[in-house]
């Protein structure tokens, strides 16, 4: 089975489609500029902005004036639109389509205009509710129709790659016929000072690979492809734009901003990808660099590059030379610009090309005429996450089956569970003595660090760091693994902390002399960046940051990856902090401060794996994640995983809701409920270990040790009820937010 | 001088967050890269920072940099040759 790309479209700053794209590349005209539409002081850093204002976006989608929109969600709207017209979906297909788009900034560029309101006052509390990357997808998804599932990647600069590539797992795993996937991100003040902290901004247009490079251009835009499986492609008589016919994905583990020398995780990628492909070096015709333009990416990817290559490296140019740099959506955007390259014959050059360095000497002239069968592109991201992908032309062949999912599927049990939550910190305690919180918020209970991170390491990380790194620790050591195959994260905000003192100071102070240790931990991914690098772990690394199923969809691809035989092992948590001030905003935006809720902090990791080994604590038999499921939707789903799983109801000792207190939450979980479970005991654990947009890596974490521990306590009973003491074989583990993202997990005991 | 090194040694504790250390434990002549404190590329962006809000000076080449944070000792005589504040 091959992977189609049935539809794509793209925004950019050579203009919105890809007829636009394709003519800028053809004259060799870059989009490149003096910054126009972001209200920045920095004039003096040329820019790749997308050439339309917001209201003008808004007008050509036919959103009404004063809608709340952010510019990432208007930009991935115009791309997903292009995308699913040429694939010929209308939104009757939706309902069985899934998106996966990648972000980081979200809904930044509101919440710089915004953020003094949000502290303030109330004018502009429906911008909190678009500040995070998963209501950025939302509002692109929401805009088209009713998706099956939807979820955001957010590995910094990979995003959209690491998007295209969890789609296409999604389609080799059987969980989805057709997946849209890609990425979108705008300018914002937030990055351009970011980066400008980080000092990797050139003030002349970028020349990547150029003697006299001198750091990126910043560019935006979305783009997004849609893959489908052949079987499903021929079915209904689409045709391919191109393939996937392989990809890869590995963490170079060295620095959070900057690449190894040698281009480890660079290496690792492009390699992963010939290898799924079954190709040799000497079939590739083409590289879309990431070639950013700094002096540290492009040495380090042209080392890699040597090493996969030899003597031999194909031609290469980055496009980002036309584009400028759209980190999260660069991945779909140069995917894209392969496609069309791949389609029209011809190698898109590097411009501003003119002094050989030590680097690999790219294209610097437009090449036509030239048959491309298959080409690589680059996407690397901070905390060194590279990704490549390969793409293949419609006319190409491949010796071997690339995509051939795998049918076995083995068991995946949890090895080890540990938690720093509302409760004592790696304890069961709350098992028999719980804390009882009264308070509406609580921050977590904080262990001791000194025994887990050196005083030298602890320098820049924040609070949430110095959790997810010993919460990570303490679960790897009681699984007795000392390195996991996979490292996959899931957190709502990230490093809410460091944003918030970063923006606080952007707002107030301007855009002076900001600090580059909270820019680099306001991106997602620092978190599983750090484990990598702590660990030496060069294996997968991926982190999501979509809402209430943040964990839930960091679970999902690990499930996936293990059932796929991609690893054995995994390391994987859900990670969120809540600091007083955010804490009040989500109170405004109407998320938090709900009567009867405990808010909190959550760090919950485990570790998972196909081995069958001593003191596991159970299985995970199956997931399940459901976006807006129709009526009757969310009931078959829960009777088709029982039958899959040869339960029945009777088997289930409990279901583990996320109901956290609320009269909100009480609506949500416990109407109905008995419609979808039948006479299941229903079971709640945020009144004891909080409400987070994580919390559902708690619900795993509590799940694995009844099962482990054969006993559910009495004080789950959501009923309140005594309930006869029983040793649990099955639970379900039930997330759902606002009657949106609803996740079922299945667990059984070994 | 000594004013200055002891000024500079605590505010380079405070931004670059040395927990754990103290103003005498940082020798103003040992190297604050690679050996002594073995301080990393983005420490030398938050001293770049550090300089220009606290003392006004202005480095715009991160290379630069590198001579001027050879010691806290060097470091203190360049404030002192350039400060604007």
């Amino acid at each position: 089975m091959r992977l189609w790309i049935t539809g794509s479209g793209v925004v950019s700053a050579l203009g919105v489609g890809k007829e636009a794209t394709l003519q800028s590349l053809l004259a060799s005209k870059s989009g490149i500029a003096t910054v126009h539409y972001l209200l920045t002081e920095h004039k003096e850093f040329p820019v790749g902005e997308v050439p339309l204002s917001n209201e003008e976006m808004e007008a050509r989608l036919g959103i009404k004036a004063g809608t709340p929109t952010t510019r990432t969600s208007l930009m991935g709207m115009l791309a997903l639109g292009e995308a699913l017209d040429t694939a010929r979906l209308d939104s009757s297909a939706l309902p069985k389509v899934a998106l996966v788009s990648g972000t980081t900034v979200g809904g930044m560029d509101r919440s710089e205009l915004y953020y003094l309101d949000f502290l303030e006052n109330d004018s502009r509390n429906e911008f909190i509710k678009t500040h995070d990357c998963g209501a950025c997808t939302e509002m692109i998804a929401d805009h088209y129709g009713s998706f099956a599932s939807v979820t955001t990647l957010s590995t910094a600069c990979s995003s959209a790659a690491n998007a295209i590539i969890y789609g296409a797992r999604l389609i080799e795993s059987g969980k989805a016929d057709i997946v849209v996937a890609g990425g979108s991100e705008c300018i914002t003040k937030f990055h351009l000072n970011g980066f400008n902290a980080l000092r990797i901004l050139d003030t002349a247009n970028c020349r990547p690979f150029d003697d006299s490079r001198a750091g990126l251009n910043l560019g935006e835009g979305a783009a997004f492809v849609v893959l489908e499986s052949e079987a499903h492609a021929l079915a209904r008589g689409a045709k391919a734009e191109a393939y996937l016919d392989g990809y890869g994905n590995a963490c170079d583990a060295f620095h959070q901003t900057a690449s190894s020398a040698d281009g480890e995780g660079a290496f690792r990628a492009m390699t992963q990808a010939l290898a799924r492909a079954g190709l040799k070096p000497s079939d590739i015709a083409y590289i879309n660099a990431h070639g950013t333009g700094t002096p540290n990416n492009d040495s380090s990817e042209s080392e890699a590059m040597r090493r996969v290559f030899g003597t031999a490296v194909p031609p290469v140019s980055s496009t980002k030379t036309f584009t400028g740099h759209t980190t999260s959506a660069s991945g779909s955007i140069e995917a894209v610009i392969c496609m069309l390259a791949m389609q029209n014959s011809f190698i898109p050059p590097n411009l501003n090309f003119s002094q050989s360095s030590d680097c690999v000497a790219p294209v610097a002239q437009l090449r036509t005429g030239v048959e491309l069968q298959h080409v690589l592109c680059n996407s690397f991201g901070f905390g060194g996450n590279d990704s490549s992908l390969l793409l293949s032309n419609t006319s190409s062949s491949l010796s071997h089956n690339p995509a051939n999912p795998q049918t076995d599927n083995p068991a995946i049990y949890i090895y080890s569970a540990q938690h720093i939550s509302a409760q004592q910190p790696f304890s069961r305690e709350w098992m028999t003595n719980p804390v009882l919180h009264t308070e509406p918020y609580v921050r977590s209970t904080e262990p001791d660090y000194k025994s887990y991170i050196a005083p030298m390491e602890a320098r820049r990380m924040g609070r949430l760091l110095k959790r997810a790194l010993a919460v990570s620790k303490e679960a790897l050591a009681q699984s007795g693994i000392a390195m996991p195959d996979i490292i996959v994260t899931g957190t709502g905000l990230g490093c809410i902390e460091n944003t918030e003192l970063f923006l606080d100071a952007l707002c107030r102070e301007g855009e002076q002399l900001l600090k580059p240790t909270h820019f680099m931990q306001s991106t997602h991914n620092t978190i599983s960046s750090l484990m990598a690098i702590h660990l030496g772990c060069h294996g997968y690394n991926a982190t999501y940051a979509h809402k209430n199923i943040s964990f839930d969809s960091a679970l999902h691809d690990a499930f996936m990856q293990l059932r796929s035989g991609s690893g054995a092992t995994a390391l994987v948590g859900g990670h969120d902090e809540m600091t007083p001030s955010y804490y009040n905003l989500l109170c405004k935006a109407g998320y938090l401060g709900n009567e009867g809720e405990m808010a909190s902090e959550c760090s919950a990791s485990v570790v998972i794996g196909t081995a069958a080994r001593e003191n596991v604590l159970c299985r995970i038999a199956d997931m399940t994640m459901l976006y807006q499921p129709a009526p009757g939707q969310l009931k078959e789903a829960v009777e088709a995983m029982l039958v899959r799983n040869g339960l029945a109801q009777s088997d289930i000792a409990g279901v583990l809701t996320g109901f956290n207190g609320s009269d909100e939450s009480r609506h949500i979980y416990c109407d109905g409920y008995d419609e979808l479970f039948g006479k299941i005991p229903m079971l709640k654990y945020k009144h004891l270990l909080g409400e987070s947009y994580t919390a559902s890596a708690l619900a795993l974490y509590v799940g694995a040790t009844c099962l482990a521990e054969r006993t559910i306590p009495q004080t789950l009973y959501a009923d309140g009820q005594q309930h006869p003491a029983t040793e649990p074989k099955a639970l379900l583990l039930y997330n759902n937010d606002d009657g949106k993202n609803h996740t079922l997990t299945l667990l059984t005991a070994v | 001088m000594e004013e200055l090194i002891l000024k500079l040694k605590n505010e380079i504790i405070e931004v670059l967050n040395l927990e754990d250390i103290k103003p005498e434990d940082i020798d103003e002549n040992a190297p604050l890269f690679g050996e002594g404190l073995a301080l990393d590329s983005i420490d030398a962006l938050e001293l770049i920072v550090l300089m220009e809000k606290n003392y006004g000076i202005k480095i715009k080449d991160p290379n630069e940099g590198k001579d001027i944070f050879k010691s806290v000792a060097v470091m203190a005589d360049y404030i002192s040759k350039n400060r604007t504040k």
